[in-house]
């Protein structure tokens, strides 16, 4: 299918890129070039490898609460800590709510790009953004809300949820950002960090190689049948079948398997002999029945994009890739009913890609409207956790004096925090607190985190409160080193000095 | 008979498509008209034998279609057609209908065009026509699971109820292994055009002659008028003539047969056709009416053969209501019987598929029931402090 791409933020950024890298590669055209990225900050539009320069819209660069946001960091409470120097002030630095202000402020810039996306010649329309980000959840949600309101096609959102390892803060974030886009979106596809990430390597030298097998099972399902194979197959997958699959909305996991296919001589004789009839059914053909069958069972059993109990999935999708002529009907078949035995549900679709020349078959499942995802328990509790202190040092500073950088941001959020009687302005204290924790990481990846973050938090709060904050903070922060791609609001000790300069001019650093 | 064939979706496409090549290949003559309908662009493609300007592209508009099919959706499938059934009956303007005898709708019931559109129509033929329209439906295998299940069995219903006749085949019972994604469903629409185009194209006069004991197509038509579901049986033998006695010696299994007396060659040829593999296994007994076309070289066909035939084809129906007759082609190589047991009451792959029906239906019913619901509390925590951003 036709789909277009709306990149936010660095990790969504990044993440079309790859897509488009993919695009490229493969010459599945499934994008045609309507690619879109926002960011506050153009950390990650420098990076790019595919995605044209003309399609990275920088906003909120001359925004004043983005710059008001800043400047208090620098003669803010926290100036003299190393962090404060260190601090990622590009973009909206990890708050949500600023980075939805700063989208609905700037909606007719956004607009404006919009048009650059022609969504008639689309089938459906994909905010790529990193859940955990200020900009990937705030941008994101405005982005949605507008792509919704405009467009007749179906919007689907992808991207990353925080890893356990990235601070309570994402983790807040990202649980919002879930609660926002799914009722939004007409299906959500998260991908789980910590699904795909090696324990022993820092993540932030993982992300392309995540990038890329979720550019390939993204690939795999809505761009299947966009590479012109010039063959036609009678069970072919239409766009449709990908958009009644997803229809139910939810979350949806892509899973994915690959075996490869035996294109030698000798099967070429041995299929000749067929046609000629001088042959009877070989074994070949058999043994093929039952490796479709095994190839969708791997493809079931497979690592997931976002882990879940697959019998909790509403429709699920099979897209068999590979050529024609080897890929066994019955075994397609097989397959095909071996998903509804398996998931407990009767709408599977199944269709083909036919790919002539290709080496290999693959099989690639999409479940749709999964509800059982252990993910999203965590990260909600986690989210829920991190809120309740958040909110319990909001009252004590509210007792005392409240921070200054916070006072700039009332009126943009307090209305979001309904569920809070008495708390008229938590989530600020969030972004503040958090801000101030990540400096902690941003500074402290390999050296002493520990100490930074709690003399961090013990100044942002009451000393009190901050004491209990301190461990739980400290150990969040400690592996937080992997901020870098995934997110839209930090960046490595190295570049901040000229990441400062940029969130400030980012023009000039152009 | 001379008859306007319409094909719904890919697989009543496809089968059109067969019945073409078929009829070409045996220099027979019967749909005088052709069209398909489909709501993807890319199955549109598809036929060969059918021309450009009788493919009918629907849907292209809606929203969820847009030229990309249904997504096995039948609801969207009729709502389609519904939608867009003027432009489905301007096509029909060059049909000069006085030309045909009947209108024979070809539809795969398990996919979301062919079971939703194909009835929407048959509606609108059956409005616009006196002609009979008779139905031919692919019916789905097990394996192709609940859905395509639930579809075939609502489609069914309305198939069954709008058509004069409605012919079925059993995609389970022809499925084969070897077969390649790449083939598809070929070989059983090819054994399906053989076996309607064999029937229904008895009684034409094209380059057949006319025989003491031709069919005709009346006949055929009477058998048919009694509605309901029917079954085709067929069989065939190579006829020896002296060019290529050698070559189908090689090719035909039925070699013995040849040496068998004539009389008792064609019983054998009944009831092997009724034996061996029906468009949709049903008990034989459970026909209201029955038909023999012995379509083959005249000099092939013994009378006493068929009388005998007709007897043994009587007491296995159960029925008097057996005609038998001819459809003489001197220059074909091969004589073939196909039977048409009309109104089968007795389908075991019917009620199996109503069976699954149910089972998907309740499936399915669960999960609306609570979708909303299960999605609201995936992603609300516990105590709903998260709130949304925007």
């Amino acid at each position: 299918m036709k789909l277009s791409l709306f990149g936010v933020g660095n990790a969504g950024t990044r993440l079309v890129d790859q897509l488009l890298q993919a695009e490229a590669e493969t010459g599945r055209n499934f994008t045609d070039g309507n690619v879109l990225a926002f960011n506050t900050a153009a950390e990650a539009f420098g990076e790019t490898e595919a995605l044209p320069e003309e399609r990275q819209i920088l906003i909120g660069d001359t925004h004043s609460a983005v710059n008001q946001y800043v400047e208090p960091s620098q003669d803010g409470p926290d100036t003299d800590a190393a962090s404060a120097t260190q601090r990622d002030s590009a973009g909206v630095d990890g708050d949500p709510e600023l980075g939805a202000t700063v989208a609905d402020d700037e909606l007719p810039e956004i607009r404006r790009a919009l048009d650059l996306v022609d969504d008639t010649e689309v089938d459906a329309a994909m905010v790529v953004a990193g859940f955990g980000g200020g900009t990937g959840c705030g941008v994101s949600s405005v982005l949605l809300e507008e792509l919704k309101s405009v467009y007749e096609i179906p919007v689907y959102v992808l991207g990353a949820l925080p890893s356990t390892r990235e601070s309570d803060e994402r983790a807040l974030t990202a649980a919002r950002a879930v609660r926002t886009f799914v009722p939004l979106a007409d299906a959500v596809l998260p991908v789980d960090n910590d699904t795909w990430a090696r324990s022993t390597t820092p993540l932030d030298e993982q992300y392309e190689e995540i990038n890329e097998a979720i550019a390939t099972r993204v690939l795999s399902v809505f761009a299947a049948g966009e590479s012109d194979p010039g063959v036609v197959s009678e069970m072919r997958i239409d766009p449709a079948d990908v958009m009644r699959t997803l229809d139910v909305g939810g979350l949806a996991s892509i899973g994915y398997s690959t075996i490869e296919v035996d294109n030698s001589d000798e099967g070429l004789v041995a299929r000749l002999m067929q046609l000629l009839g001088l042959a009877d059914e070989t074994p070949d053909n058999q043994t093929d029945a039952a490796t479709v069958k095994r190839l969708v069972r791997s493809a079931l059993e497979s690592k997931l994009t976002i882990p879940c109990d697959i019998e909790s999935t509403d429709r699920v999708l099979l897209i068999l890739s590979g050529p024609p002529k080897d890929i066994s009907r019955k075994g397609f078949e097989t397959g095909r009913y071996l998903l509804e035995e398996k998931t407990g549900t009767v709408e599977v679709l199944a269709g083909d890609e036919p790919m002539p020349n290709a080496s290999e078959i693959t099989a690639t499942v999409l479940f749709s409207n999964v509800t059982d995802v252990p993910r999203i328990d965590e990260l909600q509790e986690r989210a829920v956790t991190y809120k309740q202190e958040q909110d319990a040092e909001t009252e004590a500073i509210d007792t005392t004096t409240a921070v200054e950088g916070a006072t700039a941001l009332d009126s943009d959020t307090s209305e979001s925090e309904a569920d809070d009687d008495d708390e008229e302005q938590p989530f600020e204290f969030h972004g503040d607190g958090d801000e101030r924790s990540e400096n902690g990481d941003a500074s402290g990846g390999d050296t002493g985190t520990e100490t930074e973050a709690t003399e961090d938090e013990s100044e942002s709060v009451d000393p009190d409160s901050a004491e209990d904050e301190a461990d739980t903070t400290a150990a969040d922060t400690d592996s937080d080193d992997d901020t870098t791609t995934a997110d839209d609001d930090t960046t490595t000790a190295d570049d901040d000095e000229t990441e400062k300069e940029a969130a400030a001019t980012p023009d000039e650093r152009e | 008979m001379k008859l306007a064939t319409i094909g719904v979706g890919n697989a009543g496409s496809k089968v059109i498509d067969r019945m073409v090549e078929f009829e070409q290949a045996t220099g027979r003559d019967l749909c005088r008209h052709t069209l398909v309908i489909n709501t993807a662009r890319t199955d549109l493609a598809k036929p060969e034998h059918v021309p450009e300007d009788r493919r009918l592209l629907i849907g292209e508009t809606h929203k969820k279609a847009k030229g990309h099919g249904v997504g096995g959706d039948a609801a969207i499938g009729a709502e389609v057609a519904q939608t867009e059934i003027d432009d489905i009956r301007r096509i029909f303007d060059d049909v000069e209908i006085h030309e045909v005898d009947a209108i024979l709708v070809s539809a795969g019931l398990g996919g979301g065009t062919g079971s939703g559109a194909a009835p929407v129509v048959i509606e609108e033929l059956q409005k616009m026509y006196d002609e009979p329209v008779y139905g031919l439906g692919l019916l789905p295998g097990k394996y192709e699971g609940g859905r395509p299940a639930l579809n075939a069995a609502r489609s069914l219903q309305s198939f069954v109820n709008k058509v004069d006749n409605f012919v079925a085949f059993d995609n389970d019972a022809w499925r084969s292994r070897g077969q390649t994604i790449e083939e598809g469903y070929e070989d059983m629409n090819r054994e399906l055009a053989t076996r309607i185009v064999t029937l229904l194209a008895a009684g034409e006069v094209d380059d057949s002659e006319i025989g003491e004991n031709a069919m005709d197509s009346s006949d055929i038509m009477r058998t048919l008028e009694v509605g309901g579901v029917s079954s085709i049986g067929y069989a065939s033998t190579g006829v020896n003539t002296p060019d290529d006695g050698l070559l189908s010696r090689f090719s035909d299994e039925e070699v013995s047969e040849l040496e068998s007396t004539d009389a008792a060659k064609i019983k054998g040829l009944v009831r092997r056709a009724v034996n061996s593999r029906l468009t949709v296994p049903c008990d034989v007994s459970s026909a209201e009416r029955a038909l023999i076309v012995f379509a083959g070289p005249p000099s092939e066909i013994s009378r006493k053969g068929v009388e005998s035939a007709r007897d043994w084809l009587e007491q296995e129906t159960e029925t008097v209501d057996v005609l038998a007759g001819d459809d003489p082609r001197p220059n074909s190589d091969t004589l073939a019987a196909v039977v048409l047991l009309s109104n089968v009451t007795d389908t075991p792959r019917i009620k199996e598929i109503q069976d699954q029906a149910v089972d998907a239906q309740n499936t399915i019913q669960q999960q609306e029931a609570v979708r909303e619901e299960e999605i609201e509390s995936l992603i609300t925590d516990d105590d709903n402090d998260l709130d949304p951003i925007v």
